[in-house]
């Protein structure tokens, strides 16, 4: 008898690794898991990360200078310049080259640790950018140049070697990026803020229906309870995003759907909540009153709400904090705020370091909101 | 006067909580309602001021008939009469102060109350209630910030909110120990002896004999004893209680309140 | 009571106070918090403000300056009357607490912050009413009621006839009519111009059978022929199987077409239905399931990866075990940073850089869940290490237990029903997250989801919404269940 219960339990245990082989196996494939790739191809998200450490935050407005010095390819088809002495100038290994040949380029008394950028002149008028560097702390910098026989020269016109200096004229001020972060970031505050609102002033009565205690009585109490508890369970199934796509879908792109999208959502959870809430509350005090003649509106009002309201003002931050959250990323589908500027600068991939301002923004704005909502909760109880 | 006559309920899922209950009430009695669990003590008190609707019967206060009242003569009814609760039925996240405004309720303006706009004349009255219950400087604490006792010192000066002539005190001290019963029902006693009838229910004899002027005793809803608490010996104990019962004390120290 | 209390300070002082600094009058009095709060509240309600309003550009250059201001006030500039009025309270405030101790209700400036806020807010999210076309929603909710998810299997019956259209002045077009097992089709006359009328019929039908009579164009487009050519054609069979029905060539049938004098066979189609008896799933419905399965699937292989790496995490982020010497308690405090500060970022922003490493598909989701799954249970785990009760460790060693059979019976049991309740909570969470992380392409059933909206699917986009309810309502509700009976 005993052995027969052990085989019994062995049988099973093996039944019960063979699914979950199966299990694993079928997700596997579904899956498509390849970490050789995902080892192989890390390369690619270098660019993300390290523009991730370099958000776009502040900008100067500059001054270009310009400095020149004609370079003839090859030596006998236009005049050499003249070399300057002084001031900040330009000058090469050789005074001029044959075609392939490379020659090192020198400057000197230029803006010190400043950004600059070298490139070809022409002499049809066409620039072709060959680098761009930083100058040391002495002004100086040295570059080693092909002389490329695009560069040669034309009807005895040398090509020109030109330096642009960027010369900072003003301090640092936000850059475009972060004033758009800022934007964002107050949109997508406010949508959360607007969306609780409004789902609150939509779920508060709503959720007296859903009470067992207020509403279960007779057979049309019963199934208004149950239609409200049904609709609550269903809404609340479906993340904020799924239901973007469908208003995004009705009312167009921008923060209008994300926020509707939200209230919906929110609207269901929050009716959830609250009507938990309502239903533990003291029937002693609504006796109590009673008993000394208030009427129903005052025993709502003396015995009703000073049970519940610290409840729901606690879910209420709680949920403000969650719908933040989901409006940083509810642009990705077309729901307005960060996330749109976001996608947008993913998408565009010459945005990472303005993606990487967004990110920060965000993370930041979680982590305070996450503190204020705590500290808030913790008050109420 | 308060007549009860031939008082029956029955409850929706068949419990008989009542069965033909009549007796009288004279004006500053202390009547004390004794019985076991589930004897239907606290139905009758609820049928007095009708927080449950008997099912049949009838009860009359100075020739009102309150079980025949429409709900806007029954709230004014209501407001004569103070109740006490075992579980004190405050609302623990309000202060002190409005639980004891809440006994003023039936008398308010109802759209200005609602409001939390009160007579001047109102917060003298419970100020003093307060006062009078010793516990005035508890007035701006929160209810569930009180130890029982004085929970049940705010469910008494609540219901004196109510300037009653008819107290109905639902197991007051049930949750309270020995000491703290002596000092809840020492206020009864006094506000019994200031003219307002009291009918109180409870469950340690020794308290009976002490407080009461009169007794009635329920056993299965029906009622077993009517008489003075001096007439209750130990043959009518057991009857009352049952033969497995025992005489416990609650306790022979008298209240310094 | 109050007059009997003396004046302690100016009320004009502390007024002064707080005009020049909101808040400051209030420190004066002691009333620290009070003071800061204010403050605090003030700058950000005004940076707000300043922040939205425009700026009062052309103040000096216009010569009207009282419209300016005006212009000014309409755009933005009015809602500094919310910082004013906060400091006006301000001042009351201070004054009234130095005169007669008492501080006046903070409704006021709380009233003046919610205008701000709300009001700001509204322009900010471009709430417009007006966009909420009902008929709009209609129009999308209608379709999303009938779920393309199954539908009853039939059978086609099928037959059609080439019509010529527009006639040509040279060519005579091919004869409209085609036999084909018994079925006879044909169209008079053979050709015709747009929206000219057509007499076709057919016979060699079911009897007594709705038939769907359509159009397809020589490209190949499907054009309806009932209504005003909006809405399907549909005409019964007589008892021997024939229809006569007089049709108009629509009007968009040349559309794309570059020469319009050019003479092209067009097709009448006749279309009939019979059940088969039964039901069979869609294709779209096929997708849903597929969609869903990978959903799921993402969902598990995420937690088991990321309860494989939150393990050992979980060990260097408990307090407990990493507080004892100052070098571990370092490796403890990077832990953490790095788990919190990866745990505001949504996994849906993580699902973008790994779209961006592996490509678009459900590997990438998979990663992004995994990661983001990972910091989230190693910071519950470790709270878990963190409660372990020492008793019970005490009393296994107290009975002679060597550190193997401590950690088999002092410790384990203490934490493997809590990590496994996380465990089954955090995949219920990824369920939900892998279904809106096809969103950005990271695979399941939200790729195909956002697609469909695209393309104005919405049955399919209904089946979707029915299958998400259900499977996440089940999980729901098992995962409930599963940790109710461990906890």
């Amino acid at each position: 008898m005993k052995k027969l219960s052990h085989l019994k339990r062995m049988v099973l245990s093996a039944l019960v690794i063979a699914a979950l082989v199966y299990l694993y196996s079928v997700s596997y494939r579904v899956t498509n898991m390849d970490f050789v790739r995902l080892v192989k191809d890390a390369y690619k998200a270098r660019e993300f990360v390290s523009a991730f450490l370099h958000p776009d935050l502040f900008t100067r407005d500059t001054e270009t200078v310009t400095i020149t010095t004609t370079f003839p390819i090859p030596c006998d088809s236009a005049p050499i310049s003249e070399p300057v002495e002084s001031g900040p100038r330009l000058v090469t290994s050789v005074p001029c080259a044959g075609e392939k040949e490379r020659f090192i380029l020198e400057g000197f008394d230029m803006a010190p640790s400043t950004e600059i950028a070298v490139r070809w002149h022409f002499p049809d008028g066409r620039v072709f950018t060959i680098l761009r560097t930083t100058t040391d702390a002495d002004g100086h910098f040295s570059a080693e140049v092909e002389a490329r026989a695009i560069a040669a020269s034309a009807g005895g016109v040398a090509s020109a070697i030109e330096v642009d200096t960027y010369i900072p004229i003003s301090g640092l001020k936000p850059s475009q990026a972060m004033k758009d972060v800022t934007r964002e970031i107050f949109v997508t505050i406010f949508m959360a803020l607007f969306s609780t609102t409004i789902a609150t002033i939509i779920a508060a009565p709503l959720s007296f229906l859903a009470a067992s205690n207020i509403t279960k009585r007779g057979p049309l109490g019963t199934s208004v309870y149950y239609i409200t508890r049904s609709f609550f369970n269903i809404m609340r199934s479906y993340d904020p995003l799924v239901m973007a796509t469908v208003f995004a879908f009705w009312l167009g792109y921008g923060p209008f759907a994300g926020t509707m999208a939200l209230t919906v959502v929110t609207v269901a959870s929050l009716g959830k909540l609250f009507s938990e809430a309502v239903e533990s509350i003291d029937p002693g005090p609504i006796e109590a009153l009673q008993a000394s003649g208030a009427n129903r509106m005052q025993v709502v009002r003396f015995a009703v709400i000073p049970q519940i309201v610290p409840d729901f003002v606690s879910f209420i931050v709680y949920h403000w904090d969650i719908n933040v959250r989901i409006s940083t990323i509810i642009g990705f589908v077309g729901g307005g705020g960060i996330g749109y500027y976001l996608s947008e600068k993913i998408n565009s991939m010459v945005g990472y370091n303005q993606a990487a301002t967004a990110i920060w923004a965000i993370v930041i704005v979680v982590w305070v909101l996450d503190f204020l909502s705590a500290e808030v909760r913790k008050k109420l109880t | 006067m308060l007549r009860i006559q031939n008082l029956t309920k029955v409850y929706p899922n068949g419990t008989q909580a009542l069965k033909d209950v009549s007796f009288e009430v004279k004006d500053g009695e202390f009547l004390v309602v004794i019985g076991l669990s589930g004897s239907g003590k606290s139905t009758l008190l609820r049928c007095i001021n009708r927080l449950i609707d008997p099912t049949e019967g009838k009860i009359t206060w100075d020739d009102i008939d309150i079980t025949a009242a429409p709900p806007a003569e029954l709230r004014r009814i209501r407001r004569q009469i103070g109740m006490v609760f075992q579980q004190f039925n405050l609302v623990k996240r309000s202060s002190v102060m409005t639980n004891v405004m809440n006994g003023r309720l039936g008398y308010a303006n109802p759209w200005l109350s609602l409001l939390g706009i009160w007579p001047p004349t109102d917060k003298q009255r419970a100020v003093k209630a307060l006062e009078r219950v010793g516990i005035a400087d508890k007035a701006s604490s929160r209810a569930d910030a009180l130890s029982g006792g004085q929970q049940q010192r705010v469910g008494i000066a609540r219901a004196l909110m109510q300037e009653p002539r008819l107290v109905l005190a639902d197991e007051p001290v049930a949750s309270l120990d020995p000491v703290l019963s002596h000092s809840i029902l020492h206020y009864l006693e006094q506000l019994n002896k200031e003219g307002m009838t009291v009918i109180c229910s409870l469950h340690f004899l020794d308290l009976v004999h002490r407080y009461a002027t009169r007794v009635i005793a329920l056993k299965d809803g029906i009622k077993v004893f009517e008489g003075l608490p001096a007439e209750i010996d130990r043959a009518k104990f057991k009857e009352i209680y049952g033969e497995e019962a025992q005489e416990v004390r609650a306790t022979t120290v008298e209240a310094s309140a | 009571m109050k007059e009997s209390e003396p004046a302690r300070r100016s009320p004009l002082l502390a007024g002064a106070l707080s005009a020049l600094l909101p808040g400051l009058g209030h420190v004066s009095l002691r009333q620290w918090y009070r003071g800061v709060a204010i403050l605090l509240s003030f700058l950000v309600l005004t940076g707000i403000v300043a922040w939205y309003a425009e700026p009062l550009i052309s103040w000096d250059s216009s010569i009207y300056p009282l419209l300016a201001f005006l212009a000014w006030f309409k755009f933005g500039g009015f809602w500094y009357l919310a910082p004013a009025g906060m400091w006006l309270w301000n001042i009351w405030d201070a004054a009234s607490l130095a005169g007669c101790g008492r501080t006046r209700t903070i409704l006021i400036p709380l009233l003046f912050g919610m205008m701000a806020a709300y009001g700001i807010g509204w322009q900010l999210v471009e709430v417009d009413f007006s966009a909420a076309s009902l008929d709009r929603a209609m129009a999308i909710i209608r379709p999303m009621l009938y779920p393309d998810m199954v539908e009853e299997r039939r059978e086609l019956n099928r037959m059609w006839t080439y019509v010529s259209v527009p006639c040509s002045a040279t060519e005579t077009p091919p004869q409209a009519r085609r036999e084909e097992d018994g079925k006879v089709a044909s169209a008079t006359p053979d050709c015709a111009k747009l929206s000219e009328a057509l007499t076709v019929s057919v016979s060699g039908m079911w009897p007594d059978t709705d038939t769907i009579v359509w159009w397809e164009t020589a490209i190949g487009d499907d054009k309806p022929l009932g209504g005003n050519e909006n809405a399907p054609l549909i005409v019964r069979t007589d008892a021997t199987g024939s229809l006569t029905v007089v049709i108009h060539v629509p009007s968009t049938v040349m559309i794309a077409q570059p020469d319009p004098s050019l003479m092209l066979q067009h097709r009448v189609y006749f279309d009939q239905y019979r059940p088969l008896g039964g039901y069979q799933i869609t294709s779209n419905g096929g997708f849903v399931l597929k969609g869903m399965m990978e959903s799921v699937t993402m969902a598990l292989m995420a937690t088991t990866l990321s309860i494989l790496l939150a393990i050992p995490i979980s060990f260097l982020a408990a307090r407990n075990l990493m507080g004892g010497n100052p070098f571990t308690l370092f490796i403890y405090v990077i832990t953490r940073t790095i788990l919190n500060f990866v745990r505001s970022i949504e996994a849906l922003i993580l699902a973008i850089v790994f779209v961006i490493i592996v490509g678009l598909g459900p590997f990438a989701g998979v990663m992004a869940l995994a990661v983001h799954s990972v910091v989230a249970l190693a910071k519950l785990y470790s709270e878990v290490i963190e409660g372990i009760d020492p008793g019970p460790i005490e009393a296994v060693k107290a009975t002679g237990a060597n550190w193997l059979q401590v950690a088999r019976y002092g410790v384990i049991p203490q934490i493997v029903p809590p990590f496994t309740a996380f465990t089954i909570y955090r995949w219920d969470i990824n369920v939900r997250m892998s279904i809106i992380i096809g969103m950005v392409g990271g695979g399941g059933i939200g790729q195909y989801l956002i697609q469909w909206i695209q393309i104005n699917e919405m049955g399919a986009v209904g089946a979707a919404f029915i299958a998400i309810a259900v499977v996440v309502i089940t999980l729901d509700y098992l995962s409930a269940k599963v940790r109710e009976r461990l906890v």
